[in-house]
Parts: C-alpha cells; sequence; structure tokens
C-alpha cells in the first residue's frame, strides 16, 4: 500500500480534482439558473422562468434549428470525407506519410485562424466567387456567406476542412488494423476491392464509426470560435448556435440566469448524444465475454 | 474576500461623504488612482496615456489595467473585481449600465466636486440624468460622439453631380439615386456588424421624429413603438440597406473605407470616430464632407454616445484623494480639449471654444449641432452605442433590427411588430 502510494497520488488527487471542478461548477450552473441573477449571481428562487423565455426566444430557436441541420450535416459529411480519404490512403501509396500530415494538418490549426480565412475565402467580394469571376466566368456565384438561408453551411465546410482528417486517422487505424487473415480468406473466396470494402473491411470499423460520431457530435454541440470569426452569428442572426447564445446571454447582455438556463439545456443536449453511448459501451463490455 | 464589517463599511461611506475636504486636508498623501477601462491602443490608447500623464504632473500615481477588446470584456474583469470585493478606485462604463451596475457595488457620490466646478449646466441633460442615478453624480461623461454623422465621399459627388449636402431624409433618397445613376456602385458605405445595423436605424428614426424616438425608444411607450414614425424608420432603412453592398457580410465599416473615399461608395452614415479613423488611415480632409445626419424638420438631431467613468468606493485615503483628483481632471476644460483633440470626439461640456487649432471642422460642425440639438430638444440617446437602454434591452431591439436589414422578405408592418414584441419579452 505504502510502496503504490505514488502510483495512487498520480492518478486520483488530479481526477479527483477535475472531477470536483466539473460536478461543482455544473451544479451552481444548475442552481443559478434557476434564480433572478442578472448583472451577478444572486440568489432566489424564479422556477422554469428563465428556461421558458429562452426557449421562447427567437435566437435559441434559430440557434437549435441551426445545431441540427449543422449537427447532422457536419457529422455525416466529415464521416463520408475522412472514410474516403482513409480508403485511399490505404492503397500503399507513395508519399503516404507526406499527405497524411497534410490532411490532419487542420486539426492543428486554431478554430478562431479557421473561420477568419475562410471567411475571406468565402466573401463573395473578395473570396473565390471573385476570383472566379476574375477568370472570366462572370455568371458565377457562391455567394452562400451572405445568404442567409445558405450561411449555415458555411460553417460547414469551414468545419468538415478542419475535422475530416481527424476522422481520416482514425478510420486509417482502423483500416490497418483489419485482421490479415480475413483479408486472404476473402481474396480467395475471389472477393474483388469493392467488395471486400463492403462486405468485409467497413464492417469490422464500425466501433471506429460510433466513436468518430460521438467525439465530432460533441464537437458540434460546442461549436463556438469558429462561428464567432466565420459570420458572429450573421448575417443576421441566421447563424445562430447554442454556444453563441449563452455567451451573449451572460456576458453581452449581462443576463446570468437565463444565460445559466441556455447552459444546462446545452447540457441537456450534451447527455442526449453522451448517455446513449454510455449505455452502448456497457451492452458492448457485458456481452463480450459471452462471445 | 476580505470582510465587510458593518464598522468598515460605516467607516467607508463617511470617508465617501466627506471626500473632497478630507482630500483636502490630508493633502500629504500621494494621490493614486487605480482604473480599468477597454483603451488600449490607438488613439483611445494614446487619449487615455495623456491623460494619465496630466494625473502624473499633479503627483498622483497613475495605475491603468486596459482590458483590450470588446466593453464587455472589460465588464467581465470589472464583475470579477467587484465580486471579490477589489474593485478599481475608478472605471469605465457608460449610460443606462451606470445605474445597472451602481447596484451590485457602492459608489462615491461626486455631488460636492461636480457643485464645485459648476459642472452640471454645462453638460446636455439627458446626458446628465445617466451619471446621477438616484440624484447623486456617481460618474462623469468624459467625451462625446454623435452616432449619426453623415460622411459624404467627394469623388462620388462628383459622380452625382451634386454639391449640396442634403438635409432631409428625402434629399438623401435623391442624393443616393443620383449617385447611382452617376456610376457610384453602391451609394452607401458601411460594416454588417451590429451596431452598424443599428446605427441605420436610430439615425432614421430620429432624422424623421426625434419626440417619436425619445418615446419608442428611450421610454419604450407601447404606442410610439408601434407607431407610424417607426414604420417609416424601417421604410428608410430598407431603403438604406438596398444601396448597401451585400458582400459586407459581418465585416466592421473601416474595411469599406477606400472604396468610400474613391467613390465606388457614397455615403456613409456612422459616428464621429470614423473621422479619426479616415486620417488614421491616409485619407485627406478634402476627401470627405461631414455634416449631422438627414433631419426631416431641418433642425440637426443629435443621437448621443458618450464615455464615461464611474467612481467605486475605497477606503485607502490615498485612492480617494486620486478620485477626487481624477474627477477634477475629467470636468477640466483643458483635459477635455486634450483628450477629444486626440480621439476626435468633442468635450462633454458645451461651453468650450472650438474655433482655435486643433479641431477640425467636423468637430466643429458636430459641437454645434449638438448646441442646436439640445436647444431644439433633439439630443437624444444612441440606441445602438448602448446609451438609451441597458444591454439586454439593447440586444433584443438590435436582434430585430439587424435581421431586418439582412432579410429582405421582412416587411416593414413585420418589422415592427417584432420589435414590440422583443421589447415585452425582454422586459
Amino acid at each position: 500500500m505504502v510502496r503504490r502510494l505514488p502510483e495512487y497520488l498520480t492518478i486520483w488527487v488530479p481526477l479527483l480534482l477535475s472531477a470536483a471542478h466539473l460536478v461543482s461548477f455544473s451544479l451552481w450552473t444548475i442552481w443559478i439558473s434557476f434564480t433572478p441573477s442578472t448583472l451577478v449571481p444572486v440568489s432566489g428562487w424564479v422556477g422554469l422562468r428563465n428556461y421558458t423565455s429562452v426557449l421562447a426566444s427567437r435566437n435559441w430557436q434559430i440557434a437549435f434549428d441551426n445545431l441540427l441541420l449543422f449537427g447532422s450535416a457536419f457529422v455525416l459529411l466529415s464521416l463520408v470525407t475522412g472514410l474516403i480519404l482513409a480508403i485511399l490512403l490505404d492503397q500503399r501509396i507513395r508519399g503516404e506519410n507526406v499527405l497524411r500530415s497534410i490532411f490532419l494538418y487542420p486539426l492543428a490549426v486554431s478554430f478562431v485562424v479557421t473561420g477568419t480565412v475562410w471567411s475571406w475565402l468565402l466573401n463573395p467580394g473578395i473570396g473565390i466567387q471573385k476570383l472566379v469571376h476574375d477568370f472570366g466566368w462572370t455568371s458565377f456565384r457562391f455567394d452562400w456567406l451572405i445568404d442567409r438561408d445558405m450561411a449555415i453551411w458555411t460553417i460547414v465546410i469551414a468545419a468538415i476542412w478542419q475535422s475530416s482528417g481527424f476522422a481520416m486517422a482514425l478510420f486509417l487505424a482502423g483500416l490497418r488494423s483489419v485482421d490479415a487473415d480475413l483479408i486472404k480468406a476473402a481474396q480467395i473466396d475471389g472477393a474483388g476491392p469493392v467488395r471486400m470494402y463492403r462486405r468485409v473491411i467497413l464492417p469490422t470499423l464500425w466501433p471506429i464509426t460510433i466513436t468518430v460520431i460521438v467525439i465530432q457530435l460533441q464537437f458540434a454541440i460546442s461549436t463556438f470560435d469558429l462561428v464567432r470569426a466565420l459570420t458572429n452569428g450573421g448575417p443576421g442572426i441566421a447563424t445562430q448556435l447554442p454556444a453563441l447564445v449563452v455567451y451573449d446571454l451572460m456576458f453581452q447582455r449581462n443576463l446570468l440566469g437565463r444565460g445559466a438556463a441556455a447552459a444546462v439545456l446545452m447540457l441537456l443536449i450534451l447527455l442526449s448524444v453522451l448517455l446513449p453511448y454510455a449505455a452502448w459501451q456497457y451492452l458492448q463490455q457485458r456481452r463480450a465475454p459471452h462471445a | 474576500m476580505p470582510m465587510i464589517t458593518r464598522r468598515r463599511l460605516l467607516a467607508g461611506s463617511a470617508a465617501a461623504l466627506a471626500l473632497p475636504a478630507f482630500a483636502r486636508a490630508q493633502s500629504a498623501i500621494k494621490p493614486r488612482l487605480t482604473a480599468i477601462s477597454q483603451w488600449s491602443a490607438g488613439s483611445d490608447g494614446a487619449a487615455i496615456t495623456a491623460l494619465g500623464k496630466k494625473f502624473e504632473e499633479r503627483g498622483g500615481v497613475w495605475q491603468h489595467s486596459p482590458v483590450p477588446g470588446f466593453t464587455t470584456e472589460m465588464m467581465n474583469k470589472l464583475r470579477a473585481q467587484i465580486m471579490a470585493g477589489d474593485p478599481p478606485a475608478c472605471s469605465q462604463l457608460k449610460g443606462p449600465e451606470i445605474a445597472a451596475w451602481s447596484k451590485i457595488a457602492p459608489t462615491v457620490s461626486l455631488d460636492e466636486l461636480v457643485a464645485a466646478a459648476g459642472y452640471e449646466k454645462v453638460v446636455a441633460p439627458d446626458l446628465a440624468k445617466l451619471h446621477k442615478p438616484g440624484g447623486k453624480w456617481i460618474a462623469l461623461p468624459l467625451q462625446i460622439y454623435s452616432t449619426n454623422m453623415l460622411f459624404l465621399s467627394k469623388r462620388a459627388m462628383d459622380k452625382a453631380k451634386a454639391d449640396k449636402i442634403p438635409v432631409t431624409w428625402a434629399d438623401f433618397n435623391d442624393l443616393a439615386e443620383k449617385m447611382k445613376a452617376g456610376g457610384v456602385a453602391y451609394p452607401i458605405a458601411n460594416g454588417g456588424t451590429r451596431p452598424d445595423d443599428g446605427q441605420k436605424f436610430e439615425a432614421s428614426l430620429a432624422g424623421i421624429s426625434p419626440a417619436a424616438y425619445r418615446a419608442a425608444i428611450m421610454n419604450l411607450d407601447k404606442k410610439a413603438l408601434e407607431g407610424p414614425e417607426v414604420k417609416a424608420a424601417f421604410v428608410q432603412v430598407r431603403k438604406i440597406a438596398d444601396w448597401m453592398d451585400p458582400n459586407v457580410g459581418a465585416q466592421h465599416f473601416s474595411t469599406n473605407l477606400k472604396r468610400f473615399v474613391d467613390g465606388d461608395m457614397g455615403m456613409m452614415i456612422m459616428g464621429g470616430w470614423a473621422q479619426g479613423v479616415l486620417r488614421n488611415a491616409g485619407f485627406k480632409f478634402e476627401d470627405f464632407m461631414i455634416a449631422p445626419g438627414p433631419s426631416d424638420n431641418g433642425k440637426p438631431v443629435f443621437l448621443l454616445n458618450a464615455d464615461a467613468f464611474i467612481f467605486w468606493q475605497r477606503k485607502e485615503p490615498d485612492l480617494q484623494a486620486g478620485q477626487a483628483l481624477m474627477a477634477q481632471l475629467v470636468m477640466d476644460p483643458a483635459i477635455q480639449t486634450m483628450y477629444s483633440q486626440i480621439t476626435g470626439s468633442i468635450p462633454v461640456r458645451t461651453d468650450v471654444d472650438l474655433s482655435g487649432e486643433g479641431w477640425s471642422d467636423g468637430q466643429r460642425r458636430t459641437a454645434a449641432a449638438l448646441k442646436d440639438a439640445i436647444a431644439s430638444n433633439q439630443a437624444v440617446l444612441s440606441v445602438a452605442h448602448n446609451m438609451a437602454q441597458e444591454n439586454g434591452l439593447t440586444a433584443a431591439l438590435i436582434d430585430v433590427i439587424t435581421e431586418y436589414v439582412k432579410n429582405k422578405t421582412i416587411k416593414p408592418e413585420q418589422a415592427v411588430t417584432r420589435l414590440a414584441e422583443a421589447v415585452e419579452s425582454a422586459r
């Protein structure tokens, strides 16, 4: 016991500290969300009033719709892009290391930088549209950034650019760890490359797929800096996202109570993703010994 | 957090009441001031540094900690310091936020100092009211900007073959049409930020009827909010929006200044600070003209935006002496002159003579407009720059306006309804 004390200390102290941090501040936020706090936290009880007013606000409704659209489009498309990149890289091509670094590199760039650069590229007056016009194709239109119906897709584009490399890396690791015997057996049975991927290799990837989905989803739900730098919620309030609404309520409108309520709503959305995942993992573990 | 005992609190308030006398009696104490503001760079940073120099010349110790970025970041620092029981002796804060924040921590009454300086009669009445919530002066305005100045590009005027500065909105609309016909690509130069959109609306409504602006936006009178003037303002905003470059996205107005000077864009409705930005960017006074924003009754309408300092109660004698010295400096016409000449604003005092060197025509015209506007009761508080309402309500109003500017399928009458609803739900 004494001999192993350093090991216990290195594991348990940081773990308990961060758990205490997380839990105490979450509980504190939940408490604030039921108080009439505005500029500073105050005690008092207003029941669900903060929640009803957040849920009834246009900003939140737009943010929530955007989250559904952005979340599903971003997760799906980054999954597909990542998988395609991984399969292409898996063909034992030359310069794989270089290509892999290139595709993974955007992940090392801060979201604020990504957002700012894409806000220039996508601006019709100075970016891609202008470039194509200057080449002579003057009827070309690519003005999603200032089109309030399409603006949310510019965030999807930038987010995919940033993080499909991450999906690619995970998928590539998965592809490389497929049992060689399985592949040989399939080859002996005469499977071509397409059939091989569809029937043999991809089905073994689905635990990785679930992991990628969950990680990307929690990223999508908490997206803040990207959209702030790219559109700042605009045009108008067309690209609001829940994290922007929370920040706006707490620090710009000085409505701590409502901001906390919006933050708790975000936590609930996050839990709706994480709890099924945890349950799924739990079931997997229980099933494993019988397999 | 230091314990606040009743005795300490009593001692603190007694000291605050006796502040000016105390400062005189204890002249051996070296005045010290801890201050926070968002002014760190550019002309704002230069101006507050110059103020600090003056403070030091009078024997004080100047401890300014700038919090660069948005005003809200400065506010977060202020909030943290107040909650820790250690507020700065003085901080930047403006408009109705002064009243709101004064409820969460004790402030210093400046009544004696203000009376001694005879300050009250040289400050615009609506502005004075903001700095004395509950009847007591606790904050002092530092400089004034008008948010509805009209900037005209000389080259665009040449293209339109026009030389008359528009007075009413009808004149303005005529000129915009002429510019369009004369080959100016976008008659309105602008950015795409929230305050930018807000300014288009406040300039429209106050220019159509200052009385309706006062009732609807400053007093949130329901009848005025749903009145014909508000609808007319939205109609005017749509016209302005149609003349803007849609590609600005969420850009800052300064991005387009070159196109404005080149005559590719014609007119800009912007705060007086744009003069400083234009000059800093290397453009000349011959490149543009400045006039008060359009006003349908012909008399100038002035949308007030004023920066201010609020003074937080401290029990340290040197900080109290520093607060007294700072208050005297801020009210001093010579200091206000120095400050405004650096930033391009105009002095808070209406009795400062701007005919001398160091002032621009734009500043002189702005100061004259303020005087006229006060005389005809047409000096009102800007909503786009958080002077008319607290931040929460302002943001709710700007939500409606910015969506209307960017979404041309919203009809003016729908916008009127939404504006009234936003007020209702934010209250």
